[in-house]
Formats: C-alpha cells, structure tokens, sequence
C-alpha cells in the first residue's frame, strides 16, 4: 500500500470521490437517513436508531457470506430454508433436554451439512447453482417442515435468548457479533490467500482451474461457509422469537442477496464490495424502518426490496453497457 | 462460452450412432420421460391406491389429473422456449397469483368477457416487464425475474388485504366461471386449451423462423449474434410468450379454484421448472422439447395425484419434488461436464487399447 507514494498531495476533494466510488451507497444511505429524521419525529430517538442497527447486524452476517459466494459468481437461494431448517434444530433439541450448548452446536452442524450438500450437488454434479439452490430451498424447507411436524417448537430458554436479547458492555449481542464477523470478512476476503482465490474463481472459473487452484474445494468451502451463516442467522431469529418453525425465513434468501447486489458486488464475479454489503444492509433496514413507522403495509416491504434489486442492477448494468446475452447464468 | 458449446453433438454424429443401433442415451433423450409416465401409470392401475376413494382409472379421477395438469402443463410449454433460449423466469408463480386476483376483481366488476380480457392483458404486462427489465434495462433475467416475484407476489398481497378474491357461488354458471367446469366425455375443456397451447407451441417452435431463432440463440448466443439473429428481440419474444401463458394458465386455473391471494399457488415456478427440464430441456440451452415437456408435465401431476392417494404428508411431497429436480438437473448437468460418457463405451475403449498393445 504505502511503496507507491503519489507525486503530488492529493486534495481532499479527490479523497472523499475516492472514497464515495469504492462504497456507492453512503450518498443514497445518506439521504435516506436525512430525510426520515426530518419527516418523522420517531425516528430519531436512540432507542429506533439502536433498533435498525440491531437489525441491520442480523442481516449483515449472512449477507457477507452472500458476498462471497456472488464474488465468486454464484448464488446461494437456500440460505433462507437453512435458518428454518436451524432454527427448528436448535429449539427442539432445547425443547427435549439436551443442553443449550449442545443444540446450538448440532444448529451449526446441520448449517454446514446443508452447504456440502449444496456444495457438492453444484460442483460434482455440474448443476447451475441458481437452480441447484432453488431445489435444496424446497427440499430443505420440505425437511424443517417434516422434522417439526409443522409445530411450533416453543421454548424459553436463557443461554438461547442471550444471543438476541443479551448485552456485551451495555451493546446489544448481535451488534457486537456483527462488528467481530465484519471484521473477519474484511481480513479474508481482502487479505488471505483463499480471498484472493475466491476472487480469481469469479473472474475465470477456467483460468483458475488452469492455474492449479482447487476450483471444487473453494467453492465447497463458501457454500459450507453461507450454511454456517444460515445457521447463525437462524440461532438469533429463534432466539428473538424463543420459538421453532417451518414457517420463518420464507423469502429471506431475497434481503440477502439483495444487501450485497445494492452494495455493488458485481454478479457477474471477481470483485467483492464487503463495505458495500454492510452499507446494503444498514439500508434496506432503514428503509423497512422508515415504512414501518409511516405505517405503511407490510407488503410494500416486499415489493421496495424486489425494486431495490432490480432497481440496482439496472443502475450497474447500464452503466456498463452489458450485451443482453451477456447476462446468462451459464458457467 | 465453455468448451461444451463445442463439443455438443453435431447432426453427423447423431446418425452415425443411430445407425449402429439401439443406443441407451439417444433413446433416454428422445423417450426416456414417456416411458416413466407409462410405468408410473401401469403401475398405478395396478397398485390402485386409496381404494376408499375408487380406483386411478376413475373417470373422476382422470377428468381431475387432466384438470391439475393443464394450468402447470401451458405454463411448462411456454417456459420449455425460456430453457431452450438459455434463460427462466422465476415469476410464474407471482403472475399466476397476481393475475388470478385481477381477473377475479375484474369479472366483480364486468363479468366474464372483462375477467377472461384482464386475464390475458395483466398475464401479458407482467411478461412486458420482465422483457423490458432483461432487455431494455439490462437486468440478469435470474435476478430480474426473482426480485420481479416478491413484487408480484407484494401487489396481489395488498389487493387481497380484505381477504382473498372470490368467484361468488352463484356466479359459477357464467361463461367465466364455466371455463374450468365444462368436460366433454371426461376430457375437461382446460386440457382442450392445453393441448391448442402445445400444438400451437410446436408450430413455432419448430415450424417457423423465429422458433429456429430461439433455439439458435440458446445453443450459441455469440454465433446467433454474428448470423443477425437480435438478441434483444428473441429475449423480448420470450418473456412476453412466458406472460401470455400465464395469462392463459390463470384462466384455467382460478376458474376451477374460484378463489386467490398473494400466496396463491406458492412454488409453481419449481413446479415449471421441474418439468421442463425433466422433459429434457437443458439449461445450457439449445436443446429441449415440447413432447418431452407435456409427458413430464402429466408424470409430475400423476406422481402428485398418486401422493395425495397413499397420503403423502406435503412436507415429504416438497422433498421428492426437489430430490426429482435435482436428479433430472444432475443427468443434464454430468452430461455436460463429461460429454459422450457411457460405460460401453469406456469398456470398448479399454479391449482397443488391450488389442493394441498386444498388436
């Protein structure tokens, strides 16, 4: 970083451009934030701007490790029958007596036996991921609904509700959580070997392969790595809620990869925006906030979050001037 | 653009290995779904689950398969063009849900002659946008069409806030409402409109220019492109026919349900999917077919018919369906990872080079 030192000092304006370009999002998060605090008092207590972080570091986990794997050009849609399938996991074996520990353990097991799973269908059995995870969504919902016979699993446990409702040094759990996970992505993805080997998979599969890098693991490894995520992010849905269901989560895998495609995470692989998730999240849930204090219906939550999306893409791939056959998930 | 578009089969190739007989492969492509369809049915009669409620061959009973099967099966035809092409729409299920509603509100408000026209126009404005996002916006047709299903979805929510709409119980002799209830001889009018869609789905598929350009397309985007063919024309063609099925598919489908919400019909865009590509539509593109289409679509309702027979719990039904996507995706996907694979090959391969080393 410091070898190159630039002929001339830089001027602040020409930082602060720098610094807008690699994290597109600040100016629209900006505006967002501004116009709420002034349009609607509620806003601005601390305990609703405490309220949208909470939310937002929930969101974020899973979303970075989207990140990766959109990185790598791929795409996980199981994810949001992952944190059913955990969540129902981790409650019934609290619900029978087996130590909290324990439970949460089993949770992150099943999380990660989803991803090889997903990992191996993809890899071995050259399925296209978009459907592959499309079919493991089904068949993943198909088994919490199954396991749970369609119950709830209701449950009151401390040690479980510690990672919702408990505080480190005052700061909500998943906030501290999210700070440490971020930080984790931030030295991966950035700053070890495997994140660069991410970033080569998505730019040439082909090449990669050629150069000797193991394609099938790395891409096994992300998917085990959104399946622990799925799994964190179902321990602390249950834990809010202190219940078990085949009903959470449907439609979740949508917020998810939509914080990382706003973020500017280019689908088409090799660049990762792991600031640009972060601020993806903390917008959608602002926005989400925003609508639920103007108490609009909870379906215009749905259909901003799908025109986000779609609203995104447009931006990026017009600015890229992209060939329509360019935009095919062939790989 | 991997070095699978290479190594597809070329028409030379194809006659030389139907010359040298019965080939498992080339059979399994052409008949492989047909026959399952056969087998599960023979096997049907025989087995003849819940006896309680009659035997499979009931005419109730065959009228109500042909019934399922046609909204999924005109859905199917249409999304076997989107594979072919090279892409999906995920969406299905929102049109569906969302034009059902309209169509439903709109026949409150005119009757038969204004649902049956809101059917097909909301079924159409939903394909225009999909086709506007993809080709006018640039948006992945992946993500465009699974962001565009929670906005479908999310607009038929909030039109359904008081409750789902309703066909009212008196209305059912109306011209609408007869859509889904006239049979001729135990063949339901649906299936009638089903089979038109098909047949009318094969002509242009294979009988025109512009079904020769859709394959064309989704074999080879970049020598389609080179040859003249508009990309952004064909995808337009594509997503617009996907809309008009839906507007098609609703009809038959709320006329014989009477009612919808937002959720209505929640992972029918799998179901589609399952059996265009258990039909053996690759979704590496270029190749597909429509025959294959309509014996998978009546193998998938057979299949789901048979389950709710033996009482299958629904959670177990979502399973099979998805470990079937998955076989029917991994038998497409290792044939393009190692194309011409087969074991009778690889033992002729090992006697050769045994006879060689010994010449």
């Amino acid at each position: 970083m410091t070898t190159v030192v630039s002929a001339k000092p830089r001027s602040a304006a020409s930082r602060l451009r720098e610094v807008l370009a690699s994290a597109p999002l600040t100016i629209p998060l900006l505006m967002v934030v501004v116009g709420l605090a002034i349009a609607v008092p509620a806003f601005r207590t601390g305990g609703n701007i405490e309220n949208i972080l909470y939310a937002a570091s929930i969101l974020v986990i899973p979303g970075l490790a989207m990140t990766l794997c959109i990185t790598m050009g791929e795409f996980d849609l199981s994810i949001g029958s992952t944190l059913t399938l955990t969540g129902a996991v981790a409650c019934t074996l609290i619900r029978d007596g087996y130590p909290s520990a324990l439970a949460l353990l089993a949770a992150l097991l099943v999380g990660a036996i989803v991803g090889i799973g997903n990992g191996l269908i993809i890899t071995k059995l050259g399925v296209t991921p978009f459907i592959a995870t499309l079919a493991t969504l089904v068949i993943v919902r198909g088994i919490a609904q199954a396991y749970t016979g369609g119950q709830n699993v209701q449950v009151a446990d401390p040690f479980l509700k510690f990672f919702a409702g408990g505080r480190v040094l005052g700061v909500p759990f998943p906030i501290v959580l999210a700070i440490v996970v971020i930080a984790i992505f931030l030295w991966v993805t950035y700053r070890t070997r495997f994140g660069r080997w991410v970033a080569a998979v998505g730019s040439n599969r082909d090449a990669a392969r050629l150069s000797g890098l193991p394609v099938d693991r790395i891409r096994i490894t992300v998917y085990v790595l959104i399946g622990l995520a799925g799994a964190v992010w179902g321990i602390i849905i249950s834990s809010q809620l202190q219940r078990g269901s085949a009903i959470l989560g449907v439609g979740f895998e949508l917020q998810a990869i939509t914080i990382v495609v706003i973020g500017g995470t280019s689908l088409l692989g090799g660049r990762a925006s792991i600031i640009g998730t972060v601020l993806g999240a903390l917008l959608i849930v602002t926005i989400q906030n925003g609508l639920n204090l103007l108490n609009v219906p909870p379906a215009f939550q749905d259909i901003s979050v799908g025109l986000l999306l779609v609203g995104a893409l447009a931006i990026q791939a017009i600015r890229r001037r992209v060939p329509v056959e360019a935009l095919d998930d062939k790989r | 653009m991997t070095s699978a578009d290479v190594q597809k089969r070329t028409p030379l190739t194809a006659l030389a290995e139907r010359a040298r007989g019965f080939h498992l492969g080339t059979f399994w492509d052409r008949w492989g779904i047909t026959a399952v369809l056969a087998i599960l049915v023979i096997a049907a009669i025989v087995i003849q689950p819940g006896v309680d409620r009659g035997a499979f061959l009931n005419i109730l009973n065959i009228t109500s398969i042909l019934k399922e099967a046609s909204y999924l099966g005109i859905v199917a035809c249409a999304m076997t063009f989107a594979v072919i092409n090279g892409t999906f729409d995920l969406s299905v299920g929102g049109q569906l849900a969302l034009t059902s509603i309209v169509s439903l509100l709109a026949f409150g408000i005119g009757g038969s002659g204004l649902a049956i026209a809101a059917a097909i126009f909301t079924g159409i404005a939903c394909g225009l946008v999909n086709s506007l996002l993809v080709t006018a916006m640039r948006v992945p047709p992946f993500v465009a069409t699974l962001g565009m299903l929670f906005v479908f979805r999310g607009i038929g929510t909030l039109l359904t806030a008081d409750g789902p709409a309703k066909l009212p119980y008196a209305d059912f002799g109306s011209v609408f409402g007869q859509i889904g209830k006239i049979s001729f001889g135990g063949i339901p009018l649906v299936f009638v409109i089903m089979v038109a869609f098909f047949l009318v789905g094969f002509v242009i598929l294979r009988r025109t220019g512009l079904g020769r350009q859709v394959i064309a397309f989704g074999s080879s985007p970049a020598a389609a492109k080179f040859s003249g063919i508009s990309a952004v024309k064909i995808r337009f063609f594509v997503f617009v026919f996907l809309g008009l099925s839906v507007g098609i598919a609703a009809l038959t489908y709320v006329t014989r349900i009477g009612t919808a919400d937002g959720a209505a019909q929640d992972g029918f865009e799998l179901r589609v999917i399952t059996a265009a590509v258990l039909g053996g539509a690759s979704l590496q593109g270029g190749k597909g077919s429509l025959v294959g289409t309509f014996s998978a679509v009546m193998l998938v309702t057979v299949l789901n018919d048979l389950f709710r027979d033996l009482q299958v719990d629904s959670a177990w039904q979502r399973i099979i369906l998805g470990c079937v996507l998955v076989v029917a995706l991994a038998i497409d996907g290792l044939r393009t990872k190692f194309p011409g694979f087969s074991v009778f090959r690889r033992v002729t391969a090992l006697r050769d080079q045994r006879v060689a080393r010994a010449g």
